[in-house]
């Protein structure tokens, strides 16, 4: 039995932090400050070119929320 | 002499072994209480319960749903994001997950592992709603495949919470 995900190229870490992602959404807003934290412990890329370092962004991440730009 | 002592050792430590097997219930041998399952539920960055005694768990897995006892046969299942529901004599409690696995051993431990948790206490219905509306709205203006399933993957986890919440108020 293939999963969905599985079959549109996902892996399960994918898949698992997009569940995980959409649950902490929905948790009341006393619990987000500990919340934030937590989703703070993505591994960053910068792209490095010609000496110049490109903006470090979260490694394969899949976006469902815009991200607000800093 | 001592050479016979040497191969005899491992003989009867093998048979001891075996005589105290054949004789006790796992669940007796490590000490859970008759009848009890321990549970460890643990979270990457929190252990919700470690070693804890409760009657049942009743949990959502892919393969179906699942009301665990103790001395239930050793299986290990991928959980759906779904509640899961710890009964003990002191009552239920009811998290929210949104996935991980379930494994049962032979000794009546089950060890629960999930990325997050929640209590349905915890949870915000006005925000499920919205991001509810939010997902099906990037479902149906998703272009490539993976941010539609990304977007199917939290439609049902909104959906499944939705009817967990209507469900405990009931």
């Amino acid at each position: 039995m293939t999963f969905a995900w599985r079959t549109v190229g996902m892996n399960y870490l994918q898949y698992s932090s997009i569940a995980a992602r959409a649950l902490r959404r929905t948790a009341k807003p006393e619990l987000q400050s500990e919340i934030a934290k937590r989703e703070g412990m993505a591994i960053k890329v910068a792209k490095w070119e010609a000496g110049k370092s490109g903006m470090p962004a979260p490694a394969s991440v899949i976006e469902t929320r815009t991200v607000a730009e800093n | 002499m001592s050479f016979i002592t040497r191969t005899l050792k491992p003989a009867t430590a093998l048979a001891r072994s075996t005589r105290l097997a054949s004789r006790f219930y796992a669940s007796e041998a490590t000490g859970a209480a008759a009848g009890k399952l321990v549970v460890n539920f643990a979270l990457p960055h929190q252990s919700v319960m470690t070693s804890q005694e409760v009657n049942q768990v009743d949990l959502s897995a892919v393969s179906g749903d699942l009301g665990i006892l103790a001395d239930h046969v050793p299986t290990i299942e991928q959980l759906k994001p779904g509640v899961i529901d710890f009964i003990s004599d002191s009552g239920s409690q009811k998290y929210f997950v949104s996935g991980g696995f379930a494994i049962m051993n032979p000794n009546s431990v089950l060890n629960i592992n999930a990325i997050e948790a929640f209590k349905l206490e915890d949870i915000d219905a006005q925000a499920v709603a919205t991001n509810l509306a939010e997902s099906q709205r990037l479902a149906s203006s998703a272009k490539d495949d993976i941010t539609k399933e990304a977007a199917a993957i939290e439609i049902e986890l909104y959906e499944s919470l939705q009817s967990a919440l209507l469900g405990k108020s009931k």
